[in-house]
């Protein structure tokens, strides 16, 4: 038989309740999330804070993607044609005007000068971002960049795959601490690939500032249990790398505009070939497209990411105008999925597990082994 | 009987213009309240300012007053008013300085004065409504409601009519007293110039016994006993100097281990730099006299220790390795060393230096802080002094394609120009760690981040050989997790001066 409840014991139980609920945490993904980051529009542009760091990131962020078919060996690593470089030039210039401040900046593909002469004239309005790529010492490619540039706005490392975060990647951070330290650099992260070194680095890395991972409605895992509560917890900036999966989610578009390409040329989706495999799934996806007459895949993808408010920003592929344009358009309606497009991105994932991992270019069919999030 | 008090009284040193100009006019306030006249005696020796502790202020029967006892401390600036306010009926009614001016807390905090009480009514009406708050009727004996400050002084409350007699006659008693204390000491600095460092003791003893605890009295008396008994327990002296203030010996190595060390003097210094976000707001650090290795522990000392060399350059290629700074040690590492060698060493002590203490020896006395554009620290040429990214690399860069961490290397400690102190390799070579946990400044001693067992980060001081020049700016606050091993991060030694307190009480007996 159960003891009679004291008013005493109740209250004690009572508060003991009231105290758990409140300090149980945020739940993250059930509309109680914490502290939204902060967000302003300017123009037709979304921004949002980087982390804890006074830099405000556009929504749309510029990579330092090169297209191949005019990539050529360089002394070191390589480097664009010129025609390839006016192009990039062209389209970056295009971004600025669209309010994209922020561009990504490989050292090893030729374009930190190219870069420094673009963005001499509007230093304050743009956010330049490193990523070390050749095996030099942190703190001298920090000091380079900061001479070429003045300052740099973001610095990363690839931290690659391993079981944690290691003693040369530490020593690699301590390094960049001390940058930011003495304003060489206003902000320092890392970009990986693998989830582990992604929640070892949150749990190791003093003054984290952001992550750079891939992150699209095909491979956002929804199993980030662990991940994405803490790194909202530390707010630490969130910027999705491939949120069209290298360009694929173009290719599973059936009305992708003639001309857009994909990162690779070997995409062998919707080849002759493969067309007439699953004319069923490519029907349901034609008919959710048909009511939202006004949208294409990619941009319904790029609002799946958009509408993640612990996402600082996208960095998409783009390596054609009109690309831009319709990454840039997508952020101009409301940011919340209606169910129309929830439907688009439910059939079009059904379309790529249908193909299984070829609807990948070879290089990137990791992505769906690492990161795909079961339909 | 008269008395006067003059600004002599008042707490000197440190004390800006306007300071000076406010307590002027606070004396002629009190003479004002007391309405008497200056009968030509001898002023009382300046107070000196103390940073922790509370004004000497004690009865001629050695007590402190109470008025002193219930001002806390408020007492510690405001000498006069507390003297003044004791003289009304209010200290027996425990109305203290908070009744009127609140709290205070950011005021009490505030170091360099910039933020006032919470109140300070100021004026007839702001003042007679405070007094209003408990005598609502007004004066019982002018009957007066309106303007309280027509008869009575802001702080003293007294009629200048009518003095309270045995009031007076107390203060003037330990007006007489602080006299006293002030020829004592006068005879012995008089002692001092002519080092006859016994009758030095003896007048300075006396002082103490008049004013017992008074801090300038007990730290001239100790001079005087170490200038008399100049060991130090583990420690060898090492030459003839040795500082006048303290009577310590500059220069020492331990006792043992022959590792040198150096006295970092007395003093107040600015804390922090304005052009660094971590180390804002600069601000005023009392730093008391403490020795600190002259160079930075080196490989050879951590191996007679801790009979092991975890350092990641030694054996190939390194030939000086034994006197170069023992790096990849954390700050756990560190605890142990300090643990050994304390144990070791007579007297012990050992430990490492705060923040504090750190940044004090690195400036050297010097109010400089940050780079200039080219490098030039203190108008001097970085390289001269620090090892640090533009003079370490070991190997040329032009065999490699890529220049690596693994290129830079730290030195051999002694071998670049030291500071003005003497102390070698503060900025530079190796990162040093410090006893202090990681915390926003203000720099609060006591507020738990010299906790040796509290968790989180501790802080790292100077930069190291792979650093660029503005790292090693002396006030840029570097912290790592304490269990964390890097290649450039190493200590130095600190340990404070053995205290002779117990021997100068002792030596005062007859």
């Amino acid at each position: 038989m159960n003891e009679p409840v004291s008013r005493r014991t109740f209250l004690q139980q009572g508060t003991g309740l009231t105290l758990a609920a409140g300090l149980s945490g945020p739940r993250l993904f059930a509309g109680e999330g914490p502290e939204p980051i902060q967000t302003f529009r300017r123009g037709g542009m979304l921004y949002r804070r980087l982390g804890q760091t006074d830099l405000f990131v556009s929504a749309l962020s510029f990579g330092s993607h090169v297209n191949p078919g005019y990539r050529q060996s360089a002394k070191q690593g390589s480097a664009l044609t010129e025609k390839g470089q006016a192009r990039r030039d062209r389209h970056i210039s295009k971004a600025f005007d669209y309010g994209v401040n922020m561009v990504d900046t490989y050292e090893n593909a030729g374009q930190w000068q190219p870069m420094a002469k673009l963005v001499r004239t509007q230093r304050e309005k743009v956010l330049v971002s490193i990523c070390r790529q050749f095996p030099n010492f942190v703190g001298k490619n920090i000091d380079d960049a900061a001479r070429l540039f003045g300052h740099v706005d973001m610095y990363r490392i690839y931290v690659g795959d391993g079981p944690g975060v290691d003693e040369k990647i530490l020593e690699d951070w301590d390094v960049m601490r001390t940058a930011k330290k003495t304003g060489k650099v206003r902000a320092i992260g890392i970009s990986t690939h693998s989830q582990r070194m992604m929640s070892s680095a949150l749990e190791e890395l003093e003054g984290l500032d952001y992550i750079m991972f891939p992150y699209n409605f095909i491979h956002a895992r929804s199993d980030y249990s662990e991940f994405l509560p803490k790194a909202v917890r530390r707010k630490v900036g969130l910027i999705a790398i491939k949120p069209l999966a290298a360009g694929s989610i173009v290719k599973l578009d059936p009305r992708a505009r003639p001309g857009s390409t994909p990162e690779n040329p070997r995409i062998e989706l919707y080849q002759n070939r493969n067309r007439p495999v699953l004319p069923a799934v490519v029907q349901k996806l034609t008919e959710s497209l048909g009511r939202s007459p006004d949208e294409t895949l990619c941009q319904s993808a790029l609002r799946f990411v958009y509408s993640r408010p612990f996402m600082t920003s996208a960095m998409p592929g783009m390596f054609q105008e009109h690309e831009l344009d319709d990454n840039y358009a997508a952020l101009q309606s409301h940011l919340k999925l209606s169910q129309a497009e929830q439907d688009v991105l439910d059939a079009a994932h059904k379309l790529s597990s249908a193909y299984g991992p070829t609807w990948l270019p070879p290089h990137y069919r990791w992505l769906d082994q690492r990161w795909r999030v079961p339909t | 009987m008269t008395t006067k008090l003059t600004h002599n009284m008042f707490p000197m040193a440190g004390l800006s213009a306007i300071a000076v100009m406010a307590a002027v006019f606070l004396v002629s306030l009190w003479d004002f309240a007391l309405s008497q006249n200056a009968d030509g005696k001898p002023a009382p020796p300046v107070l000196q300012r103390q940073t922790s502790q509370p004004v000497d202020a004690t009865s001629p029967g050695g007590e402190v007053l109470p008025e002193f006892k219930q001002a806390g401390v408020c007492a510690r600036c405001h000498v006069v008013s507390v003297l003044e306010w004791g003289l009304s009926g209010h200290v027996e009614a425990e109305q203290g300085c908070q009744e009127c001016h609140g709290p205070s807390l950011k005021h009490v905090a505030d170091e360099r004065n910039r933020v006032k009480p919470d109140h300070l009514p100021r004026g007839r009406v702001p003042v007679t409504r405070l007094c209003s708050n408990c005598h609502e009727t007004g004066c019982p004996e002018s009957l007066e409601v309106q303007d309280c400050q027509k008869c009575h002084h802001v702080h003293a409350l007294i009629n200048p009519a009518k003095p309270p007699a045995t009031k007076h006659d107390r203060l003037e008693k330990l007006l007489a007293r602080w006299e006293q204390f002030g020829r004592q000491l006068a005879e012995g600095d008089q002692h001092v110039t002519q080092q006859d460092w016994k009758a030095a003791q003896t007048a300075y003893g006396a002082a103490l016994e008049l004013i017992p605890g008074n801090h300038r009295a007990a730290e001239k008396l100790q001079m005087c006993n170490r200038r008399l008994n100049p060991h130090l327990p583990g420690f060898k002296t090492v030459g003839e100097t040795v500082d006048q203030e303290t009577g310590l010996p500059h220069k020492v190595r331990v006792a043992g281990e022959d590792i040198p060390m150096l006295l970092v003097p007395t003093g107040e210094f600015d804390i922090g730099s304005d052009k660094l976000a971590d180390s804002r707001p600069v601000h005023t650090v009392h730093v008391d006299a403490f020795y600190l290795g002259q160079y930075e522990v080196t490989q050879a000392e951590w191996q007679a220790i801790m009979s092991a060399n975890p350092s990641a350059h030694q054996e190939t290629g390194f030939p000086d390795a034994q006197q170069m700074p023992v790096e990849r040690v954390s700050w756990n590492d560190c605890q142990e060393f300090l643990r050994r060698l304390n144990a070791r060493v007579a007297g012990g002590g050992f430990r490492l230096p705060s923040e504090a203490e750190w940044e004090y020896a690195c400036r050297g006395g010097t109010l400089n802080s940050g780079l200039t554009s080219r490098n030039r620290y203190v108008g001097e040429d970085l390289s001269k002094r620090a090892w640090y990214r533009a003079n370490s690399l070991r190997q040329p860069a032009t065999e490699s394609k890529f220049v690596q961490i693994e290129a830079y290397a730290p030195r051999p400690v002694g071998r670049r120009d030291p500071n003005a102190w003497g102390f070698g390799d503060m900025q530079g070579n190796v990162s040093e760690w410090c006893s202090s946990l990681y915390r926003p400044y203000l720099y609060h001693p006591s507020d738990g981040r010299e906790s040796p067992i509290l968790p989180g980060l501790r802080v790292i001081r100077g930069g190291a050989f792979a650093n660029s020049a503005a790292a090693l700016d002396p006030a840029l606050r570097h912290a790592e997790r304490p269990y964390r091993r890097l290649r450039w991060n190493g200590l130095r030694l600190a340990r404070s001066v053995p205290s002779l307190q117990k021997k100068a009480t002792a030596s005062n007996q007859p």
